[in-house]
């Protein structure tokens, strides 16, 4: 047995919020408020159903939720608003297959399945006392947004809090109403890119790799947080070693098709570990050989 | 002083209906013709044939069946015939007791590696949960190895009890039943058959003559590293999927293999109702693993066998601290071109460290 | 639905848009008397009604299914109601064959201003589906169980290969291997018995070449895989012509093959030798000879017939001629096939219809949807991305049920029709010995039948029946409605 196998098995996993009853059953939600992004983007605020249940629900940033229109399936998505938003969850959705699709043709009081809250979390507690640099891509910006107003409610606890937030064009950018503050906020170093940009664009162009290399971060004391689609964490976790970042302080959420989202329909798997249980964030040194 | 008892061949009818008194459905190896005979697990009622004989496919399904509801849900239309409101009807809890005859012990040693994700992982899985328990384990030992199998190369054997409440051993004239479990022993003694007497110490001979006939196993100690060193060598995995089709042929005669799709299917008019189903799925198909997106992690048949055998001797042993392979070899039997998980197993092992290391690529 | 327990029958009408569909609408304008049985789909034309439509109605329960389009050189589209009439024709040949009374399924051609024509069809065409039971329900058959085993002797007796046959093809692939990417041939598996595909690429690899009656994969399927690279391929008679198909579909380039046409006098039914040879733990010794099949196993020597054991597939088989060849080792029989009822079919075709409902009932509910049938078919070449497995379309559920599975072959069946070569690897792959072939060499036999003698495989340059059609066909007969 190797060294990482037993620090695993000893570690076992992160205690967490669980969801309580059968797993396969959804908790029914009602949409509250729909918000258009972009052109393939929405964003769902929804409700959980019943007496008091946003209240007992209790979710770490970082944690996804399986969304359901039924008789037509069940998608993971990432809880993009902070634990700390009581009055509803919220999700962004891009319109890809039949699932999404369904829920981008929902309209607000339809009802909904949610299964909620599944796998782990991002390490925040850990992370105090660092500079944390947050790198999110195209629709992988959800999960960060999470992370990132989350770290930002203490942003005195840590160090220095930066973002950069890439997409390929202005308008496949999600979060507009929310830019302005970010860009303007005193705890945040925000930049953004495009990978291609019209000229009154007046922030960065290029591909979020390059831009990373060229803002350049220090490693020291520093972790950095990603989420985007395949090729750019691949090419991102790349250009962030190239930096001198520790593939143990690179982390990443991953995106796998799902359907049980609890640890046993084979799906999901990178090697041994379940994206839906073990993740969906990772070390990037665990998950390295599978980018 | 052994508590055995002896089942004649000529009694097995009335024991199973017996059993069937006792309020469980029984479940036996049946001979079904067709191009060639095939051996299928199904329901035994008074009069069928009592056969013997090693299934074709493992008897898997009465855990999880090829298909299964979780549950039911039924729309309540409102305004413009958009849906106000969804009924959900769990289905969880309506399994019946079921009583397994003639298992052989790669069945039952399968159910034990399917028991670890189902009901010891972060969720119980309430249906299989329900099932497991409702299910009472016949197995007959087996009495030699045969060319394709290899359970003893997996920690089982022709007469390991894991997984069984009841084992079973052929000696000619009749079954020399031995119980396992509390389950088990309940079973023996609510029936009336006598007890095995000198019976049992011809068993105990049949059985370690079985033992005996086996060839020597190797060691696959080193089958979990050599694997994890070989995840992303994919010249090796190229070479090993080079003839797989991409069937499921595999996956579905294997008792440890477990993964399901979830699907939603509405009945014929619209939106009113439906079931979400869970059904058998294979990792060995391309679109297990494709996204809507069309990104695909394991798009190539090579990445696939990767993940299956690495599953079976590295990943779920890392989790789960054993194989999840019983050595049933019928994956061996059934592959349409013949891929020996076995060879593929012995292959890893013996390519040198370095060179697993070296050839990544 | 309402209820229709006893004065209606549930009958489905696939109208085209332009024609059928104006012709009911004018019987109706006009108060022409109709019965109410019939719940009309409206389509955009005959050709686009997929045969798959029709089974599927009358596997989920419809009593009957006409389909209606404009009359033959009426076509809003010029010619799509000639493609429909083969396709249609070919349906209502293949229902008999899974148990479906053919008399539930017609198609006719309505104009638009026939308002009188329709309401004659439509009242006909009820009366009889009143005058047949209401439609079976397929799950609640009771199933037949029959035991099929060969009874036909081969139309060529067995022969094993020539003894030098195998050191000739060495020799000619270690002359070709340089400039190729690899070769697709046999090795021996697990024991003797037990051949597997083999791609070779270096010389070494020639040693482990294997050539006997128990090597039965088809290698052409792995073709579409090296598309674009130069591969030899070692292939028999009958696999050539599954080669001819793929070329014919574009598929594979001609240029990019060096084929090794060997003679072949029937493959052995390893399965069956295996049902015989029972539970064994070594296999020792294995001897091939034209009238004896010697099988040492645990030390104990079996002898069986050769003949007694061949594959249902080659006992029709009257000549091994490859159709196209770069390299021809040793010497092959010509002849004319002539058809010869493959033994799974001729079980079948000693039926009643509802026999053979509930045969398919009995033996497709062990079918565990390994696909493997699919997979191993060298036609089948949408593999990834199969109507099976889709969502959109979603022709398929993934509920368990003996229906869903009969459907995936039909399915694949028609899939196949005009284009299956016979090889019945389908069948030989199935774990649980479901005899599919049998769907498959029934249509091969229709297709013969309606397009005057047609063969798959032939010719690559032919056009595949169903992608063709002539304004007045020789062999189909339409029905006249009086």
């Amino acid at each position: 047995m190797s060294e990482t196998q037993k620090a695993r098995m000893l570690e076992g996993l992160a205690p967490r919020p669980l969801m309580p009853g059968n797993p396969y059953l959804p908790m029914p939600a009602r949409v509250r408020e729909i918000i258009t992004e972009t052109a393939t983007i929405k964003t769902l605020r929804v409700v959980l159903e019943g007496e008091g249940a946003m209240e007992r629900f209790h979710f770490e940033p970082g944690q996804v939720a399986q969304l359901s229109v039924f008789g037509v399936g069940e998608a993971t998505f990432v809880i993009n608003s902070p634990p700390s938003q009581k009055d509803y969850l919220q999700f962004s959705i891009m319109e890809v297959g039949e699932v999404t699709h369904a829920l981008h043709n929902l309209s607000v009081g339809e009802q909904i399945g949610v299964r909620a809250p599944l796998g782990n979390f991002f390490p925040y507690e850990e992370l105090r006392g660092k500079n944390i640099f947050f790198i999110g891509g195209g629709i992988g910006m959800a999960p960060v947004r999470t992370i990132m107003l989350h770290v930002l409610e203490q942003a005195k606890d840590y160090g220095s809090i930066s973002l950069l937030y890439g997409a390929r064009t202005p308008k496949d950018m999600s979060y507009q109403y929310e830019l302005d503050d970010w860009l303007n906020h005193r705890d945040l170093h925000c930049t953004l890119c495009v990978d291609k940009a019209p000229e009154d664009w007046p922030h960065r162009e290029g591909m979020i790799p390059n831009v990373l290399k060229e803002l350049a971060p220090s490693p020291d004391n520093s972790v950095a947080v990603l989420c985007g689609p395949p090729i750019m964490i691949k090419f991102t976790v790349e250009a962030l070693l190239g930096l001198g970042f520790a593939a143990h302080d690179i982390l990443t959420t991953l995106e796998r098709r799902m359907k049980c989202g609890i640890g046993i329909c084979g799906r999901c798997n990178v090697g041994s570990r379940y994206v839906c249980t073990d993740g969906p964030v990772f070390r990037c040194d665990d998950i390295q050989a599978y980018l | 002083m052994s508590n055995d008892r002896f089942l004649a061949k000529d009694a097995l009818g009335d024991f199973l209906c017996h059993c069937q008194g006792l309020g469980y459905t029984v479940y036996s190896p049946q001979k079904q013709e067709g191009v060639r005979e095939s051996v299928v697990f199904a329901p035994w009622q008074k009069g069928c044939e009592i056969q013997l004989a090693k299934a074709t496919v493992s008897p898997k399904h009465l855990l999880l069946p090829q298909s299964e509801v979780l549950f039911r849900f039924r729309h309540e239309k409102g305004e413009e015939g958009k849906s106000s409101a969804v009924h959900l009807e769990d289905t969880s809890q309506q399994a019946q007791p079921t009583l397994l005859f003639a298992a052989r012990p790669c069945d039952a040693r399968g159910f034990t590696m399917v028991d670890r994700p189902y009901l010891q992982g972060l969720y119980a899985d309430p249906y299989y949960a329900k099932r497991r328990e409702g299910l009472c384990v016949l197995t007959l030992c087996c009495n030699s190895g045969c060319e394709s199998c290899f359970c003893h190369w997996t920690g089982g054997g022709p007469s390991s009890p894991e997984g069984s409440d009841i084992l079973m051993t052929d000696i000619a004239e009749g079954l020399v039943l031995q119980a396992i479990t509390e389950k088990g022993r309940k079973l023996l003694a609510q029936s009336d058959l006598p007890e095995a007497g000198a019976a049992s110490d011809q068993a105990t001979e049949l059985r370690r003559k079985a033992w005996q006939s086996l060839d020597k196993a190797p060691d696959l100690t080193e089958a979990p590293h050599k694997l994890k060193e070989l995840a992303d060598n994919l010249d090796f995995w190229t070479e090993q999927s080079r003839a797989c089709l991409s069937c499921g042929a595999c996956t579905y005669v294997c008792p440890t293999c477990y993964c399901f799709s979830i699907s939603d299917e509405r009945r014929f008019s619209g939106m009113e109702e439906g079931v979400r189903l869970r059904s058998w799925d294979t990792c060995m198909a391309r679109h297990f693993t494709e996204e809507a997106s069309g990104h695909n992690p394991r798009a190539l048949k090579a990445q696939r066998l990767q993940n299956r055998i690495s599953h079976k001797y590295a990943g779920y042993p890392e989790n789960w601290g054993s194989f999840s392979c019983s050595g049933c070899g019928r994956c061996v039997t059934h592959c349409p071109v013949g891929i020996d998980i076995r060879h593929i197993v012995l292959a890893a092992i013996a390519l040198p460290d370095t060179q697993a290391k070296e050839a990544r690529s | 639905m309402p209820d229709i327990a006893k004065t209606e029958r549930r009958i489905v009408g696939f109208l085209c848009n332009w024609c059928s569909y104006g012709g009911a609408d004018t019987a109706g304008v006009a108060r022409a008397n109709q019965p109410t049985d019939l719940r009309i789909i409206r389509v955009p034309c005959s050709g686009r009604v997929n045969p798959l439509f029709v089974v599927r109605a009358l596997l989920h329960g419809a009593d009957g299914v006409l389909v209606s389009g404009c009359h033959p050189r009426d076509c809003h589209y010029s010619t799509g109601n000639f493609y429909a009439r083969r396709r249609l024709e070919l349906l209502k040949h293949f229902l008999p064959i899974l148990g479906i009374d053919p008399a539930r399924f017609a198609y006719t051609w309505v104009s638009a201003s026939e308002g009188q024509r329709w309401q004659h069809v439509v009242t006909r065409f009820t009366e009889e589906i009143h005058a047949l039971e209401p439609a079976p329900h397929f799950e609640e058959l009771e199933p037949l169980y029959l035991s099929q085993r060969q009874s036909t002797e081969p139309k060529r007796p067995f022969m094993p290969q020539p003894p030098d046959l195998l050191a000739k093809l060495k020799e000619e692939i270690r002359t070709h291997l340089p400039e190729l990417d690899c070769v697709l041939g046999w090795q021996k598996g697990r024991d003797a018995l037990h051949a597997v595909p083999f791609f070779l690429r270096q010389e070494e690899d020639l040693e482990r070449l294997s050539l006997d009656a128990t090597c039965h994969n088809s290698l052409v399927r792995y073709l579409p895989e090296y598309k674009g690279k130069k591969v030899g391929i070692i292939v028999r008679g009958c696999e050539s012509r599954a080669l001819v198909e793929l070329l014919q579909e574009g598929l594979i380039a001609r240029e990019d093959l060096h084929i090794f046409a060997i003679p072949c006098h029937g493959l052995l039914d390893v399965a069956r030798l295996e049902e015989e040879l029972g539970r064994y733990q070594h296999l020792e010794n294995l001897v091939i000879e034209q009238d004896s099949l010697r099988i040492t196993v645990d030390g104990k020597e079996r002898s069986f017939s050769p003949q007694a054991f061949l594959r249902s597939t080659c006992l029709g088989c009257a000549s091994d001629e490859p159709v196209l060849a770069d390299t021809c080792l040793g010497s092959f029989t010509a002849g004319e096939s002539t058809p010869v009822t493959a033994p799974e079919l001729a079980l079948l075709d000693g039926l009643n219809l509802t026999e053979r409902l509930r045969f398919w009932r009995g033996v497709m509910d062990r079918c565990i949807r390994c696909y493997s049938c699919r997979n191993s078919c060298p036609m089948c070449v949408c593999h990834d991305h199969c109507i099976a497995e889709s969502r959109q379309p979603h022709w398929q559920s993934a509920e368990h049920s003996v229906t869903e599975k009969f459907f995936f072959q039909i399915i694949h069946a028609l899939h196949l029709a005009g284009r299956c070569t016979g090889c019945g690897e389908c069948q030989t792959n199935c774990p649980v010995g479901i005899p599919i072939f049998a769907l498959r060499a029934h249509l091969n036999r229709v297709i013969a039948e309606l397009f005057s003698g047609y063969q798959a495989g032939r010719d690559a340059q032919a056009v595949p029946p169903l992608l063709s059609y002539m304004v007045d066909e020789a062999n189909i007969q339409e029905r006249e409605w009086q």
